[in-house]
């Protein structure tokens, strides 16, 4: 698996440190994730078998993408993928379309659902990948959940990969991204269990580097 | 809305407690009113989804919302139960005290065996997140009144989900509170309390939970979604909805930002009444081994969850109204398209289920 460089499209904070929550931007309450419960920025992380790199979860900097119609541009000719693995959240329940494009210059719709990040099940089936206390601006809150899922999207179409565009959806938050490609392809991660779980959820950080992180070309659409 | 003056109770110093807590129902796309009325429903001894799911319709009544959690727009104006459970015997009534002493009121009800849902504002409430941060107008199930010990008993299945007492001085604040306009809270705030309860009462002749009671129910709903439009002062079914949608976007468009804050508020009826009836649908499809009526209920979920794009860009953006236009179009467009999409499942489902 490869993961993806999102860094140069990270707009938003979803997650703040129990000092600062007032800078917590994920929802309009301007709620936002317990930084102290979530992997440290940079670090390797498998959920459900699926390798993510950590953004800088610190309540400074941007740590996830709010989408609006985000280009992600993969450098080269493109790869062969079968899934993309997304690290992410919803400000209710989100049921859109991600666009997948192709060298050849076809594109593809495909769904994209993730749910609420607010006290909220699975609702469609995505793996749990970290649960925390609930921030508020002027407090931390006790029994209230909250939620990053680690959802795919199916990539049905056998051509090389060169591109994906984010819905314009604001309750869609994307913290990390990673390319499944075709079995034959697949190189597995190195995982080991020398880290401490970062949280309830079914995450387990990597000491080494799994795979290599894939640079996508800044710019948006 | 309308309000009735509440019979007297009789004044009495003594504790007054239902004989258990009320029961918890709660899914994440639902208000606390939805909330509130599946807690009633399910301690009388029924399903609170086959009751509030039944029902599935578009209805927009401009000039009627009202910046509170619990808004409903309502088919049977005062008849809040009555609108979202049509097909069971549910009806509610709004109150306000009448007497100087309201708790004596709650409690007089209580000792009667009902449940009195309040109004309250957030802010007041230690066991909410807005405690003393932000005003919010809520629902809660009132289950006890001890006047001695100054003690209110209190249900609230939205999370974090209490049960339990607190004190009657809080409780009092949260149920007289004028709940003034709060910058960090513009779909919830500004509209008064005024000590508001609700009773829901619920009749004996319960339908069946069975095919044939739903097939009724989807037949109902499909008639009324897929009617012509009209203007009988209510915009309903799809061609209420597209209306609606034109109506959000022109005033977007127009700087109109009390109208893009509505459609939070607005917006959370519709969705929450939507995902409980595609659920039900798919919960019933699966029972009854009817593949057409689950593809009929994820088609009406995937309309509740459209509701998010439109509701979520409205509540980010009404501070800058003209910006939002396109993505309010496009997000309302989807929404449409969706009930017109689940409309056609529930033909197959009828058929199906025939």
């Amino acid at each position: 698996m490869f993961t993806i460089d999102i860094s140069p499209y990270l707009d938003n904070v979803g997650a703040t440190t129990a000092g600062r929550t007032a800078t917590g931007r994920l929802n309009v309450w301007n709620n936002s994730f317990a930084a102290e419960n979530l992997p440290p920025g940079g670090s390797n992380v498998m959920v459900g078998g699926v390798p993510y790199v950590m953004p800088p979860f610190g309540g400074i900097d941007p740590d996830n993408i709010r989408c609006a119609g985000q280009y992600l541009e993969l450098p080269g000719p493109g790869r062969a993928v079968d899934w993309l693995h997304l690290l992410a959240t919803g400000e209710r329940r989100v049921e859109d379309e991600i666009a997948v494009h192709f060298a050849d210059g076809s594109v593809d719709f495909e769904p994209v659902r993730v749910s609420d990040f607010w006290a909220a099940p699975a609702a469609f089936g995505e793996v749990p990948a970290f649960e925390t206390l609930m921030h508020y601006p002027a407090h931390t809150q006790f029994g209230v959940p909250a939620s990053v899922w680690s959802q795919r999207v199916p990539v049905t179409r056998r051509l090389p990969l060169i591109g994906i565009g984010l819905p314009v959806n604001a309750a869609l938050h994307v913290f990390a991204v990673t390319l499944q490609p075709p079995d034959g392809t697949r190189r597995p991660a190195a995982v080991s269990t020398a880290g401490t779980a970062p949280s309830t959820g079914a995450a387990t950080s990597t000491a080494g580097e799994a795979q290599p992180a894939v640079p996508s070309t800044a710019g948006a659409r | 809305m309308t309000t009735t003056a509440a019979p007297a109770g009789t004044p009495a110093v003594r504790p007054r407690q239902a004989r258990r807590a009320p029961s918890t129902f709660y899914r994440d796309p639902i208000s606390c009113l939805q909330a509130s009325f599946g807690s009633v429903v399910a301690d009388a001894g029924h399903d609170p989804l086959a009751a509030l799911g039944a029902r599935w319709e578009f209805r927009y009544i401009p000039g009627d919302v009202r910046s509170e959690e619990f808004y409903f727009p309502e088919r049977e104006p005062g008849d809040t139960a009555g609108s979202m459970m049509p097909y069971h015997p549910a009806h509610s009534t709004w109150f306000t005290p009448e007497t100087a002493e309201p708790l004596e009121e709650l409690a007089a009800l209580i000792e009667n065996g009902l449940a009195p849902i309040a109004a309250v504002d957030n802010y007041h409430l230690p066991f909410r997140p807005a405690y003393h941060d932000v005003h919010a107008a809520h629902l809660v199930l009132i289950y006890g009144v001890d006047p001695g010990r100054g003690l209110v008993w209190v249900a609230d299945p939205m999370p974090p989900a209490f049960s339990g007492p607190i004190r009657a001085e809080d409780f009092l604040n949260a149920w007289g509170s004028a709940n003034p306009a709060d910058h960090q809270d513009a779909f919830f705030s500004d509209a008064r309390i005024d000590r508001r309860h609700m009773l829901l009462r619920l009749g004996a002749d319960w339908p069946a939970d069975d095919p044939a009671t739903l097939l009724a129910a989807l037949r109902a709903n499909h008639a009324d979604l897929t009617a012509d439009a009209h203007d009988d002062g209510q915009w309903t079914g799809v061609a209420g909805l597209r209306r609606f949608v034109e109506h959000v976007t022109r005033s977007a468009h127009a700087g109109d930002d009390d109208a893009l804050k509505q459609v939070y508020t607005f917006g959370w009826s519709q969705q929450a009444g939507c995902s409980l009836h595609g659920e039900l649908l798919r919960t019933r499809g699966r029972q009854w081994r009817c593949p057409a009526l689950r593809e009929a209920g994820r088609a009406v979920e995937a309309a509740a969850h459209a509701w998010t794009g439109l509701r979520v860009t409205a509540a980010h953006g009404w501070t800058r109204p003209a910006e939002t236009t396109a993505d309010l179009r496009r997000h309302g467009d989807r929404l449409a398209q969706r009930y017109e999409t689940a409309a056609s499942a529930l033909t197959r489902a009828v058929t199906e289920l025939t």
